[in-house]
């Protein structure tokens, strides 16, 4: 019997600098992260957080340390690379980067025809994988004539196809307008139900404090802080290191504290909506 | 060419299955350039402006400034057909020039009719080809036709890429503009050839990102992607098998 690992993604020192650079990009990282959880990396541009979701996959192989993905400790071998990169998946942040073709349906098939399945499977796949994430009103149309939401939505089902076991996402949600924001966020909400590990990065410390179950603070390459979100966003200390405020809604949870405008609860709420029952 | 693409994705015909409008295309080309009457290629003509313009959907303005680009070739080719330089005049018209004469035989004037509408309706193959199938569907068809896969996947990956680049490029200039970067002929040089260098950089980078991205997805060097196609039908193969063969009897018989 194979004992159930707790720990989707760990990694045990990792060190990466890139050629050429004399700053290590990731400087003696460790950190686990659960099964089936939401976790946000957090940190100011060139902190390590790219470099590290590509280690995650074993696109970058670290200097020193090593990552261990459902318990098993990456092998750089042809096969053992396929097989990490089946389970961990990333969406990466400029969709122009990924979308390789100009076909929406075919760009999506990449992936899956990869994993070396039958044809009817793989367009049973893509299809679902379509319908699942509302591509179908703009399937038809070529990548160039997609706008940036709509490509994020493609990008996504080009990982979501090949049924990882963690997604990475790369700041979803930049350069987004408000409405294909909050589409992104719904999809990864519906990702987190059917028992996808989600890993992501992102700027938005009010929404990184609502949606995550772990925060994790990077800095020039290193873990400053990382723990359960209500912990790391109430250590101003370690966010303002990062780069970081405090979320707005804890501020105002603390101001109206402060003056006995509200009565203390054992949870600090999370989300204005929270508040605003609590008022 | 960007105006083509946009028009191609709009085309009533897109959905009609490549491969026939390949084999209706290529074949009418072929029939229209070995053809010995002026009639087959004036039938290519009119049945490629009626299916791209009636049918696809194509306005008509758009598809004549089209034709216009190749028109403007083939009168300068011709010329050198039609038009003589001798000491007498020949049968079909002479404008004296000293004691010289600008002239042109009726046999010449025919020849050179045939070929501008023998290679102009050739041109109307490839524009129907062009303007009511995407880029992706010709790609497979190609694929059909047992094209090396390298090739095919380049094709893929430079018309993707041109859009990207087209897209940066625009945007680069743009902001040139906006900071009159074009304001002497002298700075519109340099900005233009700042966007260039910044362009080559931009594609090298891109060009890595998009490796890895492709590789995070068990890249493996080839590109396998399920192949797209509308299906094919009976009445419009019989319909194309016997324009052919129409085409046919005008090209060699008549």
């Amino acid at each position: 019997m194979e004992c159930k690992e707790k720990w989707a993604v760990e990694a045990r020192n990792v060190t990466y600098t890139y050629e050429g650079s004399g700053r290590r990009a990731l400087d003696d990282v460790s950190l686990k992260i659960a099964k089936g959880k939401k976790t946000a990396i957090m940190g100011e541009n060139g902190s390590g957080k790219s470099t590290f979701f590509l280690c995650l996959n074993g696109i970058r192989r670290p200097d020193a340390g090593e990552i261990l993905i459902d318990g098993k400790p990456i092998e750089y071998s042809r096969k053992g690379l396929l097989d990490v990169r089946r389970k961990v998946g990333i969406v990466f942040q400029e969709p122009d980067d990924q979308l390789f073709s100009a076909s929406v349906y075919q760009e999506i098939s990449f992936g899956i025809m990869n994993l070396g399945v039958d044809t009817d499977t793989a367009r049973q796949e893509v299809e679902r994988v379509i319908r699942e994430l509302g591509i179908e009103p703009f399937q038809d149309r070529p990548a160039h004539a997609l706008s940036g939401g709509q490509k994020k939505q493609v990008a996504i089902a080009d990982i979501l196809v090949m049924h990882p076991q963690v997604m990475i996402l790369d700041e979803p949600a930049a350069a987004l307008d408000v409405s294909h924001t909050r589409i992104v966020h719904e999809i990864i909400e519906k990702l987190t139900e059917q028992g996808i590990t989600i890993l992501m990065s992102t700027h938005d410390i009010n929404y990184a404090y609502e949606w995550a179950d772990e925060i994790i603070l990077m800095h020039e390459g290193k873990v400053i802080r990382r723990g359960r979100a209500e912990e790391v966003c109430g250590d101003q200390t370690a966010l303002g290191e990062a780069g970081l405020e405090e979320p707005s809604v804890l501020r105002m949870y603390r101001k109206l504290l402060e003056r006995n405008l509200i009565s203390r609860c054992t949870d600090p709420p999370r989300s204005l909506r929270e508040l605003e029952t609590m008022l | 060419m960007i105006v083509i693409d946009k028009l191609c994705y709009q085309s009533g015909l897109r959905y009609v299955n490549a491969t026939e409008k390949f084999v209706y295309a290529m074949f009418s080309l072929l029939l229209c350039v070995l053809s010995r009457s002026v009639w087959a290629p004036l039938l290519v003509f009119t049945a490629n402006g009626i299916l791209t313009v009636k049918k696809g959907g194509i306005p008509l303005f758009r598809y004549i400034k089209l034709l216009l680009i190749p028109a403007g070739f083939l009168l300068v080719g011709t010329a050198a057909i039609l038009v003589n330089i001798s000491k007498t005049p020949l049968d079909a018209f002479a404008f004296p020039v000293g004691t010289w004469y600008i002239t042109g035989s009726r046999a010449s004037v025919l020849w050179g009719g045939l070929l501008c509408v023998r290679a102009l309706a050739a041109v109307t193959c490839l524009y129907f080809l062009s303007l009511n199938t995407t880029m992706t569907d010709i790609l497979g068809v190609l694929a059909k036709l047992h094209l090396p896969p390298l090739v095919i996947e380049l094709m893929m990956l430079v018309y993707r890429f041109i859009f990207v680049l087209l897209e940066t490029a625009s945007a680069i200039m743009v902001s040139q503009e906006s900071r009159l970067g074009n304001r002497t002929f002298g700075s519109g040089i340099r900005a233009f050839g700042g966007m260039t260098a910044s362009l080559f950089i931009l594609a090298l980078r891109k060009s890595g990102a998009l490796y890895d991205a492709m590789e995070s997805r068990c890249y493996d060097g080839r590109i396998r992607v399920l192949p797209q196609e509308n299906p094919a039908k009976t009445e419009e193969m019989i319909m194309i098998g016997a324009f052919e063969i129409v085409l046919a009897a005008l090209a060699f018989l008549v």
